[in-house]
């Protein structure tokens, strides 16, 4: 594999191209892209000496990198490359060309482009249109950084992936979008996720640092269990321990059980004691049944209270729960004794006991109940949320219906990850 | 094609041509043709007619770029040179129109005064309804308010009736060119030209007519319109100084500021004369105070690849609402600012003007010969050596005033 890493072609531009003995063929000129499964990716490269253009083939390139690109061949065997507008140009074609949405209207420039290694290909995975971009073409990207740092700032990537970009071809006078610019810079978690799962593993970690800790949390419940360990090993504690945290219990106990066990608790040490319990007990089940599913935040609340009081006390636990749309009624041996959905709960009058509105006859699981005999139960009543007791009737959690269908129906970006 | 449809497109299509250059005939340059009338009267009236001449052939060149390509022209540069030419052509855009717009606050602020009101009050007030006319209207609205008060600018060509010319002088003037090997007066010539073919002006008029979306078929009303528009404009430049040199000069009156030829006229002219001067450089000066500032952000956002447009809001266009909200505000303030360094601004405007244009006029000419960029419709080999000559005899005076700015002494 010639590529190491990801570059910006910027970064390779005018650099010297070496044959097997050291000797310089000529400078990095330009790069020929062509069309490729699933990324476009670079057939040649033009190399300049002397004011002459050659061509070097992908095939003919054993270094490809920042620092150093080598060649195979010597300079004998490179061919004189004739200019044509049949080929698609990186530097003559798409750099510095206009991006337009998808509603034509003219938005931003492509200031540089990225590339990455795939499989022995060199793939475009984004381009940079951000202030980072013009400052890298104009080599003064560090000192940039520098000087805004001395403002307390730092400048953010800007790329947009190469999902986002219409099909080149050649002879463009600009670049589209294919989802509005706006939806680009306000991307969904679940859409992160799946960008995520199609670049490589050292792209997708790259990419995941720039993410708000919220985001990441949630992009990363969205992952595919492997690259869930890949990102998660790969990152600092301190921020896994964050974005652990900030996720459901449920949620970060299954990003935690592929994990190797020292890591696990190195993770756990960072995170409050209360939640990091709460992970501990979800960990100790299997992952195909009610007690390897069930989230361990709910709400509940003694039967004796009145509606009015439930609200009260509803409105601030609400905010740090993710599955909300049950109220259940436990004894003061946290046995469950009833449930009341939201809308009977706002319904109620305000004075009566939460006793009087629940409903008794209850369907439950034990921890051990396998996952599709839960997702039987929660398809034919028509839940959102299904309460797992023990043998004593113990309300240990619930299992959540986007839970179990995530096990049923993988989310498409754990389906399409790419193998690199 | 019959003859009202053919008015009817020129109707259509008119408007940058018209408005570009009638704005380049803004308070710095009505300051330099009422100094050159009132310093060398009848005799310097001749340069307008190879001027007019010059603008002509380069706006000419401009708008087809425009219609060809349909992009701007720091688009073009951008695409065709790179990063680092852009920038630095932005960034001395920048500073050359920042200067403009100063000259052109400072000139809305003088016409304010010498018409009996406090620049105090007046300026905050226009500067603030300039930003909201702009950021909540739509461009088209504002075209057609700029090209009404265009209209304004006839009140030179009466003023210059006023002020009752020689009309043989005039003639004589006008046709028979004089070339006085005085430094003052090459000085001026050069200054004259390089107030009508402005940088900006060349981006603003690009601009324009790719965002009209002219297309190709009615490149000749486009042609019209470009024409149109530099022959008027130069009328105007020519009754400006008429009006000087019928007046100031006769008298021997020297003059420093367009509005110090406004107060010199009323004894000699007539109150009418006075009035119609005075509004018609306020006109001007608000014509550029608009137009230079939004051209600035707009042009320097399209190279740089930064979002932009008026219904955007700061978030989402941060570059392009930051920079014309900057040269809005400085430029307003600076002129309230007493002793604050105008001219000093104004002769730096100038000189980065200067230093800018040959640049932006071998960019021109090169993409207008650019195969990849223009298809067939480059320069034809004719119209090429009239557009290198001019280009030529323009670089080359704005390089002697370039030169005499860092060397007043010469």
């Amino acid at each position: 594999m010639p590529l190491f890493g990801e570059l910006f072609v910027s970064e390779i531009l005018k650099k010297p191209v070496l044959d097997p003995k050291g000797e310089e063929l000529g400078n990095v000129k330009d790069l020929i892209v062509t069309k490729g499964q699933p990324l476009p990716r670079i057939s040649a490269l033009i190399i300049e000496k002397k004011k002459m253009q050659y061509l070097l083939p992908w095939e003919d390139i054993s270094i490809f990198n920042k620092r150093i690109i080598s060649a195979k061949v010597y300079t004998q065997a490179l061919e004189p490359y004739e200019s044509s507008e049949d080929d698609l140009l990186i530097v003559r074609d798409i750099f510095d060309r206009q991006i337009v949405d998808v509603n034509g209207v003219k938005v931003v420039r492509v200031n540089d482009v990225r590339l990455e290694g795939l499989q022995s290909d060199a793939c475009l995975i984004a381009v940079d249109v951000g202030m980072r971009g013009i400052l890298r073409r104009l080599g003064i990207e560090r000192k940039g950084e520098d000087l805004i740092r001395l403002f307390g700032k730092t400048i953010t990537h800007n790329l947009i992936s190469w999902d986002y970009i219409q099909p080149l071809e050649p002879r463009l006078t600009s670049i589209s979008l294919t989802i509005p610019r706006q939806m680009i810079s306000r991307l969904h978690p679940a859409d992160i996720a799946e960008i995520i799962s199609k670049v490589s593993r050292e792209e997708g970690a790259t990419f995941f640092k720039d993410l708000s800790v919220e985001t990441a949390a949630e992009a990363l419940s969205e992952l595919q269990p492997e690259m869930q360990v890949e990102i998660i090993r790969d990152m600092d504690r301190e921020r896994a321990s964050d974005i652990i945290e900030m996720m459901p219990p449920d949620e970060a106990a299954d990003v935690l059980s592929d994990l190797p066990t020292e890591t696990v608790r190195e993770i756990l040490e960072h995170i409050e004691k209360e939640e990091a319990e709460d992970i501990q007990e979800l960990l100790g089940h299997e992952k195909d049944t009610a007690g390897g599913l069930m989230t361990n935040e709910f709400i509940a609340y003694p039967p004796n209270i009145t509606v009015q009081e439930a609200m009260e006390k509803f409105r601030k636990d609400a905010a740090e729960i993710e599955t909300v749309y049950y109220i259940y009624v436990v004894d003061e041996k946290e046995k469950l004794t009833g449930v009341a959905s939201l809308k009977e709960l706002l319904l109620a009058e305000p004075s009566i006991r939460l006793a009087e509105i629940m409903e008794t006859k209850l369907k439950t699981v034990t921890p051990e109940t396998d996952e599709m005999v839960v997702a039987e139960i929660i398809s034919k009543y028509n839940l959102v949320a299904l309460p797992v007791i023990d043998n004593e009737g113990v309300l240990l959690g619930i299992v959540a219906i986007d839970d179990i269908i995530d096990r049923i129906l993988p989310p498409t970006a754990k389906k399409k990850r790419r193998k690199v | 094609m019959s003859r009202w449809k053919r008015v009817l497109l020129f109707i259509s299509v008119m408007g940058p041509g018209i408005l570009a250059a009638n704005i380049g005939n803004d308070g710095s340059g009505i300051t330099t043709y009422s100094v050159a009338g009132a310093r060398f009267g009848y005799s310097i009236l001749w340069t307008m007619i190879p001027t007019t001449i010059f603008l002509i052939v380069i706006q000419n060149m401009v708008a087809r770029l425009g219609v060809v390509t349909g992009k701007g022209l720091s688009a073009l540069i951008r695409e065709n040179y790179g990063v680092r030419a852009t920038f630095f052509v932005m960034t001395a855009l920048f500073i050359a129109n920042l200067g403009t717009a100063v000259a052109n606050f400072a000139g809305l602020a003088a016409s304010v005064e010498i018409l009996g009101f406090s620049k105090y009050l007046v300026l905050p007030l226009i500067a603030v309804s300039i930003w909201v006319l702009v950021t909540k209207g739509t461009y088209m609205v504002i075209e057609r308010i700029l090209l009404g008060a265009c209209f304004i600018y006839t009140g030179y060509i009466i003023s210059a009736f006023l002020a009752g010319p020689d009309w043989s002088q005039l003639a004589y003037g006008t046709l028979i060119p004089t070339l006085k090997w005085d430094h003052e007066f090459i000085i001026l010539t050069v200054a004259i030209i390089g107030t009508t073919i402005t940088p900006w002006m060349q981006f603003y008029l690009q601009s324009s007519i790719a965002d009209k979306g002219v297309k190709i078929e009615n490149y000749n009303a486009t042609k019209a319109d470009v024409i149109f528009g530099s022959v008027t404009t130069d009328t105007v430049s020519f009754f400006i100084m008429l009006t000087c040199a019928a007046t100031l000069f006769v008298h021997g009156i020297r003059i420093e500021e367009a509005s110090e030829a406004a107060i010199a006229l009323r004894p000699l002219a007539g109150d009418y004369a006075f009035l119609l001067f005075a509004l018609c450089l306020g006109n001007a000066a608000l014509l550029g105070a608009i137009v230079v500032p939004l051209t600035t952000a707009y042009v320097i956002c399209e190279g740089m690849g930064w979002e932009s447009g008026l219904n955007k809001t700061f978030k989402e266009a941060p570059q392009f609402l930051g920079i014309y909200t900057a040269i809005i505000s400085s430029a307003g303030i600076l002129v309230l600012i007493p002793g604050a360094p105008l001219v000093l601004l104004m002769v730096l405007a100038s000189f980065m003007n200067g230093l800018l244009l040959p640049f932006v006029l071998l960019y021109v000419i090169n993409l207008a010969n650019n195969k990849r960029v223009m298809g067939d419709y480059i320069n034809s080999k004719g119209y090429n050596y009239i557009a290198w000559a001019t280009v030529f005899t323009v670089i080359s005076l704005t390089a002697f005033l370039v030169v005499t700015t860092i060397f007043p002494a010469g």
